[in-house]
């Protein structure tokens, strides 16, 4: 009867320390992350909602992305690709002009 | 390899203009010539492909932004046969090494000189190339432009 009294007891004391040991990991978890948080890359479209984590973004919509937070070299990639289809809409209105043509859309991410 | 500034030249006339020349390998990512510099040699490009750049400042910083790109067979550099003779671009070698021909402004003129003829012909192959980027820039000004006007009108 002592004998399972004591054992009784080890497992329990045992159930214990586990909780306490999930516990202090989950917290050094959370403030981890209060210390230092992760900057947001995109910006909320819709404001979060309660009861909800989900963000209501339409699917079509690219996720928008201040210039400030494009690498300088990536921006100048984008220029010269801005440019590059300029010149082929220019090349393409002086094979065959016409008003449509001459202003003619491309799919530049600076003209969009 | 056929040079645009060299249409309808005969073979003769075509091999004397190149003989002019000097052929430069420029290596990739070297400037070949900078804006300002002072144009005494027309370049034409015979491998490899030439960066046409300008300097603009992004985030507050001096860039050179892709202007155009040159690739065999074109010119390069008219600017040594148009006053006030200073290049308006800076050419560098793209992402591979670049050879080009480099024919003296004072050679051609002596030549173009003792052979009026091929002169000519040169001349209008070069009013093809500066007409072509002419209306090149001027499309591209007026897209611009329209945007621009889109923008301010909203």
């Amino acid at each position: 009867m002592e004998m399972l009294l004591m054992g009784l007891c080890m497992a329990v004391f045992g159930l214990g320390i586990a909780a306490l040991a999930f516990g202090a990991a989950t917290r050094s978890e959370s403030s981890d992350s209060a210390v230092q948080p992760q900057p947001s890359l995109v910006k909320p479209v819709v404001p979060a909602r309660f009861f909800s984590d989900r963000a209501a973004v339409t699917p079509t919509m690219p996720p928008v992305v201040s210039p400030q937070q494009v690498p300088i070299e990536v921006l100048l990639l984008q220029i010269e690709n801005h440019v590059r289809m300029e010149q082929a809409a220019a090349e393409m209105f002086l094979a065959f002009p016409s008003q449509a043509r001459l202003h003619s859309r491309t799919s530049s991410p600076f003209v969009n | 390899m056929t040079h645009e500034l060299l249409n309808g030249l005969s073979s003769a006339e075509a091999e004397q203009v190149l003989g002019l020349g000097t052929r430069l390998i420029v290596p990739a990512g070297t400037k070949l010539f900078g804006l300002g510099d002072p144009a005494d040699r027309l370049f034409l490009t015979e491998r490899g492909r030439i960066r046409l750049t300008l300097p603009m400042q992004v985030r507050g910083r001096e860039e050179d932004v892709f202007v155009e790109e040159r690739s065999p067979g074109q010119t390069v550099g008219w600017s040594a046969l148009i006053p006030p003779y200073r290049f308006t671009l800076t050419a560098t070698a793209a992402l591979l090494e670049a050879e080009v021909i480099a024919l003296p402004r004072e050679g051609l003129r002596e030549y173009f000189a003792a052979n009026p003829a091929a002169g000519y012909k040169i001349a209008l192959n070069l009013a093809v190339v500066i007409g072509h980027r002419l209306q090149l820039f001027q499309t591209m000004w007026v897209r611009e432009m329209q945007r621009t006007v889109e923008v301010r009108s909203v």
